[in-house]
């Protein structure tokens, strides 16, 4: 895999193969490698930074936000109730999936764990182990930045490997206990939900009391349905997107981290991010007895 | 110091009657409930006692160091009538005595110069039906945790009550000139020392005074607590907690324990 | 945790690191795998008392509250008291449908996010779904939540209580409003202020009672670490709310079975402060 073309700068295809070998691991981490007879290599990363583009029309055309296309996501229409009011009575809503946003975080995420994963193969590697991921957000949000690190690892006396090093952000002891319990380290699973809504005047009136004027009173208290659907729709797409990535393994340790942005009109959008390390059953554990408890002495 | 009167308002009368009906409220981890199960010990109800206190203005001398008496009462009076609130509740429960005690103050915003002072605990009653009531006829309450009240029951000792001492000290402000003059200096402030040790003695003396009100042997788990609340910093409370502690005659049942390396952080 | 996960000094694991990457190596099964939130030692944990984790979900409510809710009045806020209800009550019968679809019998490890605004009162709560291993569906009615640990679940279970579900109740008041005239008589007396106590104490009392009822409602014999809110809101500081929620518990078995924990003291405690308000 060494003589393929990579798009790797020079630097790094220099210090992979160069001999001795840096790692983003701790005293107890490294120690915890080696008894399970995994032998650092190396300090693997991977950067990318993208940039995308709204689908359709203006982002900032306040009067009609209007989606017509959405890319195949979850999209939903909420219609106003009355008749005429006003001129600046909101007629209509719209939750939609921003799908063009969750394919730019995807390809980012997924180029910079690729270059990442390029360097730990150059250095012969079987893995990568305590894998650490970040992304920054700028340029007014148009520009994604990933990076994406670990430590390069080999397993002394196995064969090298046909396909890509297997990555996992588990590093030491946790790495160690998923072993010995029977779980392959596989991948890291990472993934981004975007839903962005878009209020109609339900929905305005429920969060910020105005645009109903003489209907107010006719709205009781109850909830706030397109909010409720749009945040739910959200995490199940990024559920759904997980679980999909596995492709029938596990996914363990997971995390979840939603989000939500205000922008100018009212509209907020709602993230969710999934991170987990995809996993693959190995053997059965022996169950373990019932644990000891203890009380301790401090 | 007189303590005053302790109704429990009437609100309180529905949750405490489902409370003896059976169903038991705690805030005990899962490891403590456990711990105080072994202890043979059942939690019976989450346990309140608050009062919102106004405490009033006491004028001082900027240059002489003092215990402000009157804040002084205002706080122990406060507390007192939280903690006592909390004991009729278990008592009207009919519980041994109440685990976990906390002593909290809150201000809130809009009432300038008041806060409210809250106990709250886990009342208990023991399994083995003979009362622990402590030798004021009273149930027993003690700021342990499950898992070190669970540790004392292995002693022979049992707890008796919270006790605590409190004293409001004001630590003079040193005359400018004196201050200029010891500045960029290594030098002892004997103001301040001399205050803090006065304040420091004050409360954990009364703290002492009411154990052995309470025929206590002892106090274990004693905390020194400093804060200045609402007064700025030259005006400082000294509040000392314990649990009083009384041998209860019961064999002593503690194992060596073992020691162990934690292999993970 | 190692107390309760001992190292078995009997796997290789060097060996078994090599078995794991051939099974790498060979590709996905063709087994549904599981999702889930828990660290090994939980998952261990679980399997020690016959139960495994299915997959992680989640269920939440956005309840409105009409905009004059919080101006200054008198008494108990019956909107946001209600609003805080509705809400809690929505997300939880999400989460249980969520679990029921999956397979699952109970949620553990429940993460409650509670946010209150003027306007609105939002719960989410999130969660890994757990089944006895190869156990059949149950309805969503009978699906458990909690949110104690896996580790709490398991050591729970095996002294003979089961959990039901998150039992919550939630009281909002107005602070009393004093007189100009008591204020200024106030000035310099110690006195306890009658009216706010007793405002402030049916207040929390309401809340905790509202907490019992619905743990009385799942059939409960108790409730567990519970944990007690209290305080103003953000948005206007003259209304307080009072909230309390536990984990409703229930004996299984005849009789509570003891644990008999063994004391142990740990030789590498490297973290000692030196806490200047502890004395000895």
């Amino acid at each position: 895999m060494a003589n393929e073309p990579t798009d790797l700068p020079e630097a790094a295809e220099r210090r992979m193969t160069s001999g001795a070998f840096t790692s983003g691991l701790s005293v107890a981490d490294f120690a915890a490698c080696l008894e399970m007879g995994l032998e650092p290599v190396g300090f693997a990363q991977g950067f990318c930074a993208m940039q995308w583009s709204p689908l359709g029309s203006s982002m900032s055309n306040a009067m009609s936000p209007y989606r017509s296309t959405t890319g195949g996501g979850y999209s939903e229409m909420f219609n106003c109730p009355h008749g005429f009011v006003s001129n600046d009575h909101r007629q209509w809503g719209q939750n939609y999936e921003q799908t063009w946003y969750e394919a730019a975080w995807r390809t980012g995420f997924d180029t910079a764990l690729q270059r990442m994963v390029e360097e730990a193969t150059e250095a012969g590697a079987h893995g990568v182990v305590g894998v650490v991921d970040s992304q920054q957000v700028m340029g007014d949000g148009y520009l994604l930045e990933f990076h994406l690190s670990g430590t390069a690892v080999k397993v002394p006396g196995a064969p090298a490997l046909t396909q890509a090093p297997f990555t996992t952000y588990l590093a030491g002891q946790r790495l160690a206990k998923v072993v010995e319990a029977g779980y392959a380290p596989v991948g890291v699973i990472a993934t981004l939900s975007s839903v962005r809504m878009w209020p109609y005047c339900i929905t305005e009136y429920q969060l910020h009391g105005t645009g109903l004027s003489m209907f107010g009173s006719g709205v009781s208290a109850s909830e706030v349905d397109q909010v409720v659907r749009a945040q739910s729709y959200s995490r199940q797409i990024a559920r759904d997107a997980a679980k999909r990535a596995l492709h029938g393994d596990s996914l363990h340790g997971a995390r979840v981290t939603t989000s939500e942005r205000e922008l100018g009109q009212g509209e907020i959008d709602y993230h969710t991010v999934i991170r987990g390390n995809r996993i693959r059953r190995f053997q059965d554990f022996k169950a373990l007895p019932v644990p000891q408890p203890t009380v301790r002495l401090s | 110091m007189a303590k005053e009167q302790g109704d429990l308002p009437e609100a309180t009368g529905h949750r405490l009657e489902e409370l003896e009906k059976g169903l038991f409220t705690s805030d005990l981890s899962v490891n403590e409930f456990l711990l105080v199960k072994e202890a043979g010990f059942h939690p019976v109800g989450f346990v309140m006692g608050s009062s919102i206190y106004h405490i009033g203005i006491q004028t001082r001398k900027w240059g002489q160091s003092q215990e402000l008496t009157k804040l002084t009462e205002a706080m122990y009076n406060a507390r007192e009538l939280a903690m006592t609130r909390m004991e009729e509740e278990a008592a009207q429960l009919g519980a041994d005595g109440v685990v976990g005690v906390r002593l909290d103050v809150n201000y809130y915003e809009w009432g300038s110069d008041a806060a409210e002072f809250i106990a709250v605990g886990t009342a208990v009653k023991a399994e083995d039906g003979v009362s622990r009531l402590n030798t004021l006829g009273k149930p027993f309450t003690s700021d342990l945790s499950g898992q070190d009240f669970w540790t004392l029951s292995q002693t022979g000792y049992a707890p008796q009550g919270l006790v605590m001492g409190t004293c409001v000290y004001h630590i003079a402000h040193r005359g400018l000139a004196a201050t200029l003059g010891s500045a960029g200096q290594n030098v002892e402030l004997p103001n301040f020392t001399q205050a803090l040790y006065e304040a420091r003695e004050l409360a954990m003396t009364r703290m002492q005074d009411e154990a052995n009100r309470l025929g206590a042997t002892g106090i274990v788990g004693v905390r020194l607590e400093e804060k200045s609340h609402q007064w700025g910093s030259h005006t400082i409370e000294f509040l000392a907690l314990g649990t009083a502690v009384d041998k209860t005659g019961a064999p002593v049942s503690l194992a060596r324990p073992t020691t162990i390396i934690s292999l993970d952080n | 945790m190692s107390g309760l996960t001992p190292p078995n000094a009997e796997v290789d694991l060097a060996a078994a690191m090599r078995a794991a990457l051939a099974a790498y190596s060979q590709g996905p099964g063709s087994g549904q795998g599981t999702t889930s939130d828990l660290s090994m030692d939980e998952e261990l944990n679980l399997h020690a008392i016959g139960w495994e984790p299915v997959e992680f979900v989640t269920g939440l409510s956005v309840y409105s509250t009409p905009p004059m809710t919080w101006t200054w009045g008198q008494g108990e806020i019956a909107a946001a008291s209600y609003a805080h209800e509705q809400a809690f009550q929505i997300a939880m019968a999400r989460l249980h449908r969520q679990a029921a679809s999956v397979g699952a019998h109970g949620v553990v490890g429940v993460e409650v996010e509670r946010s209150i605004h003027a306007s609105h009162t939002e719960i989410s709560l999130m969660g890994t779904a757990v089944r006895p291993v190869g156990a059949a569906a149950v309805d969503a009615d009978n699906v458990f939540t909690s949110d104690l640990s896996a580790r709490d679940f398991t050591l729970l279970m095996v002294a003979g209580w089961e959990p039901l579900g998150l039992a919550a109740g939630a009281s909002f008041v107005f602070a009393p409003r004093r007189s100009m005239g008591a204020v200024m008589s106030q000035q310099t007396q110690n006195v306890e202020l009658t009216n706010y106590t007793e405002a402030m104490y049916s207040a929390r009392e309401t809340a905790m009672e509202r907490m019992q009822s619905a743990a009385l409602a799942m059939k409960g014999t108790g409730v567990v670490e519970v944990k007690v809110f209290e305080g103003p809101m953000y948005f206007a500081s003259h209304a307080v709310g009072f909230t309390a929620w536990g984990t409703v518990v229930r004996l299984r078995e005849d009789e509570h079975r003891h644990v008999s924990p063994t004391m142990v003291v740990s030789l590498d405690d490297v973290d000692i402060a030196f806490d200047a308000d502890t004395l000895g």
